[in-house]
């Protein structure tokens, strides 16, 4: 599938969505290219389904420009779902209708029902599609609603939080029909506040607090914003490597050294550690816990002075 | 789902020790269950009480005076009033406590049954099913100890309907001695139910299905109890087979017999016996029936908006359709006798029915009794649509090339067809029943359209839920509900009442004709039609215009 422009599948901007006297999207910007998977990141209650529900056209923007496949999601509702799929964060299925009847039934409403995908979806998700949607866990009910977005062909996947209910096999299986998604060109939005599996498939994300965007972009250039925590023995004493720029939170244990170092200046740790005579070095990448943790994290300590150099 | 499976008992040395720590926790439960339903449980109690009240006091002004009495008799002891109420003991000296005995005493019993099934239900198969009787069974309480806490429960709030029972028909003047069977008619009827729900509770994995189930015996029960008493006064060897016979023959105020109620004692005793056995055969949210696969793929039909919404829609139309056409063919049966009963009938029931023509007044009345039904049958309907929104499945079924308008619009269209389909059915069926007992073939045509005339009206009403739906959805319960309490009252207690102009004209059954007591007048007809037509415009305008489910 190959678009004509590559104009962004979703251009969100200065998003406002107001409930009564809370404010759910606080000026929300967002852009999602085509072909992407673009990982919504965010803890509960900070908006990522009130954002994906003015995608739908559920909900109507109170300000800001909002476009969907370079349509407006209120007006444009009924042509634009033609092109998509949706996956609710907290399926709920007709407790009568089996589960391959939901499955069918979306589909055909969407506008296609491949009986061979379908099927192959089940299998692999290993999904009993004979049982009555009251009997299946959340899991089940995740796997009904999984199964009948990716089965239709269709240009964008909307999916929040779809594998909250999903044991890790099922997870796997997931991640494989993902990246098949991507392969053949469709684009996935995919909101989590799971952040393994948000790292396995996000080409790039964006980080949602408070109904707001704190920050967007790749994994590998959201990583500069935060710090690699590195474990080492050297042969001579390491404690000068506190006096560095950009070091940080740096311990002495029986001849081990820990510490953390901003991620844009590794290069130059490396050189001074060099003549230390380094026999083991260990260094975790910074996880995607870690740079939530800068932005709701209450460790003030290390979050303020990191604020300051970064903005 | 999962086989039964025999549980080894525990080795420990004692085994009445073992046994009894089966029962772990019973107590506890029993005020933990009492406590959940501290509102419901007085409230059935509550309204058996009011129930004898109400009939206590009414049966005095319905007919004040003897001859009054003597001449509704007929409507007890003819076949078609047998089967609705009772064997009809004693009506040829009729008192006011023997009517109490034989044309309502036996809805006491009814809603005990009813009261006792979802009591149970509620208590065991829900628990299991929702697997809160997971976290409960965790703690220290023994296998049994759910479903005895239930049962003590029903065997309370039973025992506090017969002190109820009895009390307040003493207290409305009744003799003691049979207010006394009345009374316990009622608690041991419930307890026989309480008993064969323990039973059908251990049969399923759905508490609906269980419900159902006892439900289904229940109705049974009534059905054996009808064709026996129907076949002669004072029943037949037939009404001795069903539960609910056994309490209608104690005869009170009559022969005040004891004894049937030994019956329900024994039923009671023998269910509760074989629940617990089951029980004890089974693992905690198993059944004894496999659950049975459905469909793996959907039909066809099942791929539009409305035909997801006619297999959204198609439990409560069948459930609403047969409940009101049975009710209509009874209605239609019981028209001889009461046309026999009619010459001398009391004034208070001349007038609801009319007074010029009986039959002709009684075949309007028919209709619109019936229309009044479906009405409510729409609210009911309609609110599906709202339980859609608000579970969240609108969502789902929004996020597809399905529009808002389209989405009511399909529901509405579904439950109008319904309406009619069910206002139909029932004239047709109404109107053999009619003209069976009448003798007159041609009451069917007037039948028919005494049941076609009120439509518009039906529509109305729906069209007024509509339209909530589409600009205040909350409004749809307690405005569609006090829409159809309104036009009941209007239309049946109108001449009796004296209700102002304006709250008449706000119904819209006085607008259209009362066929066969009216001329079928086609504009009004035409007007209210095209009136119901331009309202559901108006919600589609405003379910348009209106944002999803935004309560989340």
């Amino acid at each position: 599938m190959s678009y004509v422009s590559e104009a962004p599948v979703i251009s969100v901007q200065g998003l406002i969505k107001t409930f009564g006297a809370t404010r759910a999207l606080d000026g929300l910007d967002l852009e999602v290219e085509p072909g992407e998977v673009h990982g919504f990141l965010g803890p509960n209650g900070a908006g990522k389904s009130t954002t994906m529900r003015v995608l739908l056209g559920l909900l109507r923007a109170d300000g800001g420009t909002v476009r969907l496949l370079g349509g407006d999601p209120w007006e444009g509702a009924v042509r634009l779902h033609r092109r998509l799929a949706y996956v609710p964060g907290d399926v709920e299925l007709w407790p009568n209708l089996t589960g391959g009847e939901a499955i069918d039934l979306l589909a055909r409403l969407r506008g296609s029902l491949d009986h061979g995908r379908r099927d192959e979806l089940c299998e692999r998700f290993d999904l009993d599609p004979t049982k009555k949607a009251r009997t299946y866990s959340k899991g089940n009910r995740q796997k009904v609603a999984l199964i009948s977005a990716l089965t239709s062909d269709v240009d964008l996947l909307l999916l929040d939080e779809p594998t909250a209910g999903l044991d890790p096999l099922m997870e796997v299986v997931f991640q494989e029909t993902i990246r098949e998604a991507k392969e053949v060109g469709r684009t996935v939005l995919l909101s989590s506040h799971i952040l393994a599996q948000v790292e396995v498939l996000a080409d790039r994300i964006s980080i949602i607090r408070k109904g707001q965007i704190v920050e967007t972009g790749t994994l590998a250039g959201l990583r500069h914003m935060t710090r690699t925590t590195v474990v080492a023995q050297t042969d001579q004493a390491a404690d000068g490597l506190a006096r560095l720029d950009g070091v940080h939170d740096l311990s002495v244990e029986d001849g081990q050294v820990r510490f953390q170092v901003d991620g844009d200046r590794v290069s130059e740790l490396v050189r001074a550690m060099a003549p230390l005579g380094v026999t083991s070095l260990v260094a975790h990448p910074p996880t995607l816990e870690q740079l939530l943790m800068r932005h709701y994290g209450d460790e003030a300590e290390s979050a303020e002075s990191e604020k300051a150099g970064v903005s | 789902m999962t086989a039964p499976t025999v549980s080894a008992r525990p080795a420990v040395g004692d085994p009445g020790q073992a046994r009894a720590s089966q029962f772990a926790g019973t107590g506890t439960l029993v005020r933990f269950q009492l406590r959940r339903d501290r509102i419901r449980l007085p409230a059935w109690v509550g309204g058996l009480g009011l129930f004898v009240i109400y009939i206590g006091s009414a049966l005095p002004q319905l007919a004040p005076t003897e001859e009054d009495l003597a001449s509704v008799v007929p409507l007890f002891t003819q076949p078609v009033g047998r089967m609705f109420t009772g064997p009809a003991f004693g009506m040829d000296d009729p008192t006011y406590d023997r009517f109490f005995a034989a044309g309502y005493a036996p809805y006491l019993y009814l809603l005990a049954a009813l009261m006792s099934i979802l009591l149970v239900t509620r208590h065991t198969r829900l628990e299991e099913q929702t697997g809160r009787a997971e976290l409960v069974r965790a703690n220290v309480t023994g296998r049994y100890a759910g479903l005895a806490a239930a049962l003590i429960v029903a065997l309370i709030t039973n025992a506090l309907a017969v002190v109820v029972v009895t009390g307040l028909a003493i207290a409305v003047g009744f003799a003691a001695g049979g207010s006394l069977l009345v009374g316990l008619g009622t608690g041991l009827t419930g307890m026989a139910f309480a008993g064969i729900t323990a039973v059908t509770v251990q049969l399923s994995e759905y508490s609906r299905a269980a419900a159902g189930m006892a439900g289904a015996v229940l109705g049974a029960s009534f059905v054996v109890r009808a064709l026996g008493d129907m076949a002669a006064v004072g029943g037949s060897t037939l009404s001795w087979v069903s539960p609910l016979g056994w309490p209608a023959q104690t005869a009170p105020y009559v022969y005040d017999r004891w004894a049937p109620l030994m019956l329900l004692v024994a039923l009671t005793a023998v269910a509760v016996v074989l629940a617990y056995v089951l029980q004890g055969r089974r693992d905690l949210g198993a059944s004894l029936m496999a659950t049975r696969p459905g469909p793996a793929g959907a039909n066809p039909s099942l791929g539009t908006p409305v035909g997801l919404a006619a297999r959204l829609q198609r439990g409560g139309f069948l459930a609403w359709g047969t409940g009101i056409a049975l009710l209509g063919i009874v209605d239609g049966a019981f028209t001889q006798a009461l046309i026999d009963a009619g010459e001398d009938m009391p004034p208070a029931l001349q007038e609801m029915f009319g007074t010029e023509g009986l039959l002709d007044g009684y075949v309007a009345f028919l209709g619109s009794f019936v229309s009044v039904v479906i009405a409510a049958y729409t609210v009911f309907a309609m609110q599906t649509f709202l339980a859609e929104e608000g579970r969240g499945r609108l969502d789902a079924v929004l996020a597809t090339p399905v529009s808002r308008v389209a989405s009511l619009a399909s529901h509405t269209l579904v439950v109008a067809v319904g309406a009619v389909l069910i206002a139909l059915v029932t004239g047709l069926l109404t109107g053999v029943a009619v003209a069976g007992v009448t003798g007159d073939w041609t009451l069917i045509g007037e039948v028919l359209g005494s049941h076609a005339g009120q439509l518009p009206a039906v529509l109305l009403v729906l069209a007024v839920c509509a339209a909530l739906c589409g600009w205040a959805p909350r409004l749809v319960a307690p405005v569609g509900w006090a829409l159809v309490g309104l036009v009941f009252v209007v239309q049946f207690f109108d001449d009796l009442l004296d209700l102002p102009g304006w709250l008449v004209a706000l119904s819209p059954f006085g607008h259209l004709a009362e066929i066969p007591l009216e001329q079928f007048a086609l504009m009004p007809f035409l007007v209210i039609t095209a009136l119901a037509v331009g309202i559901v415009g108006v919600g589609l305008a405003g379910i348009r215009a209106r944002e999803i489910n935004v309560a989340r």
